[in-house]
């Protein structure tokens, strides 16, 4: 029998020093370096970044669903309620995952069966989870799980390539949500839909998480979407976290500059401008990532001392954490 | 007046179990040379559809699309094949739409092999072109999809969509799998093409932000049906249509001192399968009363400004 490690005094979900790679053609691929970060019960922790930074990997760890072949955790624990869940068996992950914990997967495709009819998945999950076998009813909440994500019910009997892309997304979402969950791993969940879908989907979680206590790690790349929902704010680039913070603190005083540079590439609603400011350059390729800071390629404020050693966390005045050496001079703005 | 696609009364309706689906229903616009149109609505109200019929992936089921004025709605074979070429598409997934057992310069390469106009050494120069146009790395030619990220991966799909000289091109979703700062160096890249190359599009996106960057017009689409279409600036200053007002009330604010005050849209959802002749919005709008059940037609509110429901004059005095 294998040893269980359970931590008190620890917060809901606490993530210590991940390291997770990737084989691909015999090199190399740093996905995930060194992440740490908390959640607590009924809050929500926004992780933005790059595609490619690593967000979809930090939720698939937790799940332990990384493709068998080809990818490591390498270091690190993660604690959910002070289990170490990488010392779990096997089994004991399976009766966690999509129980005590559930993902909305950022491909939708993933996650349902291309010949199976979209509500019967739905109401395969509501049966798991209901004390009865009573099938009408598990269809009848499926149908109201349907509706509640804005689909006719009649549409329960349609196959996924029957719907558009945002439809699958919203299946999905229904899926993950008949479950329950105490946390919720939502990758992207409302990339592919309106705005309007987007409100009804988030004011849904929203509901969840007041009515039981549901934490949710919600990975995105829409501020918009940040600014609305979440309680903290982790901002990772090439697999490490960079800025972490509160909303408030992130988005009153960004200060790393790749936070400052993602700011200022979002479209102004009340503005016209002819051209867009990105941030210059491309990430860095995740099997040879640079020397020192990994945004020193693409950062306007770097040094020598960027260049040479991994930078550690520093606090910004107002208390914040930002992975950068120069923040005095990036907040007076010197390049 | 040069117009690239004028698409009239244009419907795909797909056949289903319980009936007849309409996906895009009677659908009617125009596009000029150079400029963008952009296209938002609900997630499945036809969007893709849309754009896929007009460059002839699915069939039209009645309708009329020309191509610089020339009728290509019902072509066949070598007509299809060439007026095709100057239809291209772009996807927002950059993860499925590249097949993943070919390389980055084979993907690039196929469209222009495959129309046999070109030498092997042309094609060896065009590819090289395009690859330096989009801002693909030489070292990343003999890669395969899976190792790029998604913003690398979306330029490959604009390169492809390029090889062939198209003049028209169908972005659907292209940016919404990117994050911001990306997403603010392809979007550039589009609006660079365009200048130099005169290209027109049609633009798909959920993000209001960048519909309102990219476009000349907007039409907004509920259940398969245009039912707003105006210049961007228009939109967003005078937005007129319950539906559409709902939409811009939803965007969410990055002011985290500004939460949204959005409507909340109520009621059931109308079904696209045999849906009833009355307006398609009817269930949720709240200013719905019984002449809503009746047709409704597109009328031109102010030049330019085009909206699909009866009751426009009425209720357009409560908005403030
Ligand atoms: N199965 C795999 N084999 C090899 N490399 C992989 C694999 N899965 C992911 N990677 C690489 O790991 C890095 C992080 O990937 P991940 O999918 O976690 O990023 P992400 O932030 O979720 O990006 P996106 O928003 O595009 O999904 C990327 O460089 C990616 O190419
Ligand atoms: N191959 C198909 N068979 C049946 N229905 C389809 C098919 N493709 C799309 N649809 C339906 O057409 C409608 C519009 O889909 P789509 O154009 O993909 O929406 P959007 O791009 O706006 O999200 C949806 O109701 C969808 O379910
Ligand atoms: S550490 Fe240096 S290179 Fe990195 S973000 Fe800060 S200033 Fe830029
Ligand atoms: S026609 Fe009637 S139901 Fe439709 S948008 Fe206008 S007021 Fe609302
Ligand atoms: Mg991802
Ligand atoms: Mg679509």
């Amino acid at each position: 029998m294998h040893q269980k490690e359970i931590k008190t005094d620890m917060p809901f979900l606490s993530i210590k020093d991940l390291k997770v790679e990737y084989k691909s053609d015999g090199q190399i691929v740093h996905a995930v370096n060194d992440v740490s970060l908390q959640l607590e019960r009924g809050k929500t922790l926004g992780l933005v970044g790059e595609t490619g930074a690593g967000k979809t990997t930090i939720a698939k760890s937790i799940l332990r669903i990384l493709p068998d072949i080809g990818s490591h955790i390498a270091n690190g624990e993660i604690y959910l309620e002070g289990e170490n869940l990488l010392k779990l068996s096997e089994n004991d992950m399976r009766k966690i995952r999509g129980n005590k914990v559930s993902m909305i997967f950022q491909d939708p495709m993933t996650a349902l069966n291309p010949v199976l009819r979209v509500g019967d998945q739905i109401a395969e999950v509501v049966s798991l989870h209901s004390d009865n076998n009573n099938r009408a009813e598990h269809e009848k909440r499926a149908k109201e799980m349907l509706e509640i994500v804005g689909i006719p019910a009649e549409r329960y009997y349609a196959y996924p390539h029957q719907f558009s892309g945002g439809m699958k997304q919203r299946v999905v979402i229904a899926i993950a949500l008949a479950c329950n969950p105490d946390l919720l791993l939502a990758d992207e969940p409302t990339t592919a839909l309106d705005v309007t879908i987007q409100a009804q989907v988030l004011d849904l979680i929203a509901e969840l998480r007041n009515k039981y206590n549901t934490a949710m790690l919600l990975i995105t790349h829409d501020m918009g979407v940040v600014a609305q929902v979440c309680d903290t704010v982790a901002v990772i680039y090439a697999g490490s976290i960079i800025e972490y913070g509160t909303k408030q603190q992130i988005f009153k005083h960004p200060s790393h500059p790749y936070t400052i540079g993602l700011f200022g590439a979002i479209p102004d609603m009340n503005e016209d401008e002819e051209w867009l400011h990105p941030i210059d350059g491309l990430p860095p390729d995740p099997t040879n990532l640079p020397q020192g800071c990994s945004f020193s390629p693409r950062c306007k404020f770097a040094t020598d001392a960027c260049r040479k050693e991994a930078i550690g966390m520093y606090k910004t005045q107002d208390g914040h954490d930002c992975r950068c050496c120069c923040i005095e001079a990036v907040m007076k703005g010197e390049d | 007046m040069n117009p690239v696609i004028e698409v009239t009364n244009l419907k795909k309706y797909f056949t289903t179990p319980r009936g007849m689906l309409h996906a895009v229903d009677d659908v009617t616009f125009t596009i000029e040379r150079g400029r963008t149109l952009g296209v938002v609505g609900e997630s499945g109200c036809g969007k893709s559809t849309l754009g896929r019929t007009i460059i002839h992936l699915h069939e039209s089921t009645e309708g009329q699309i020309l191509l610089n004025g020339k009728d290509v709605t019902n072509l066949k074979g070598k007509d299809l094949r060439q007026a095709r070429e100057k239809m291209q598409i772009i996807f927002q997934d950059p993860y499925s739409s590249l097949d993943p057992r070919k390389t980055i310069d084979s993907t690039i390469r196929e469209p222009l092999i495959v129309s046999r106009h070109f030498t092997k050494s042309q094609i060896d120069q065009k590819t090289q072109e395009l690859m330096d146009l989009v801002g693909i790395d030489e070292r990343l030619r003999k890669a395969y999809p899976h190792e790029l990220d998604g913003g690398r991966r979306q330029r490959v799909g604009i390169a492809r969509a390029l090889a062939l000289e198209p003049e028209f091109i169908v972005c659907d979703e292209p940016v919404s799998a990117l994050d911001v700062s990306i997403q603010a160096q392809v979007l550039n890249l589009l609006k660079k093409l365009q200048k130099e190359k005169g290209l027109t599009y049609m633009f798909v996106t959920h993000d209001m932000s960048v519909v309102r960057h990219i476009s000349d017009d907007i039409c907004v689409m509920y259940l398969g049906q245009v039912v707003e279409k105006c210049s961007s600036k228009e939109l967003f200053q005078n937005p007129l249509h319950p539906y559409t007002r709902a939409l811009l009330s939803a965007i969410p604010s990055t002011d985290i001192d500004k939460p949204n005050k959005r409507e909340i849209l109520r009621g059931e959802i109308t079904s696209p399968v045999n849906p009833k002749p009355g307006c398609r919005f009817a269930a949720r709008c709240p200013y719905a009363n019984e002449e809503c059940l009746k047709l409704q037609k597109q009328e031109e509110v102010s030049p330019g400004h085009f909206v699909r429901c009866c009751r426009l004059q009425e209720i357009s005095s409560s908005y403030n």
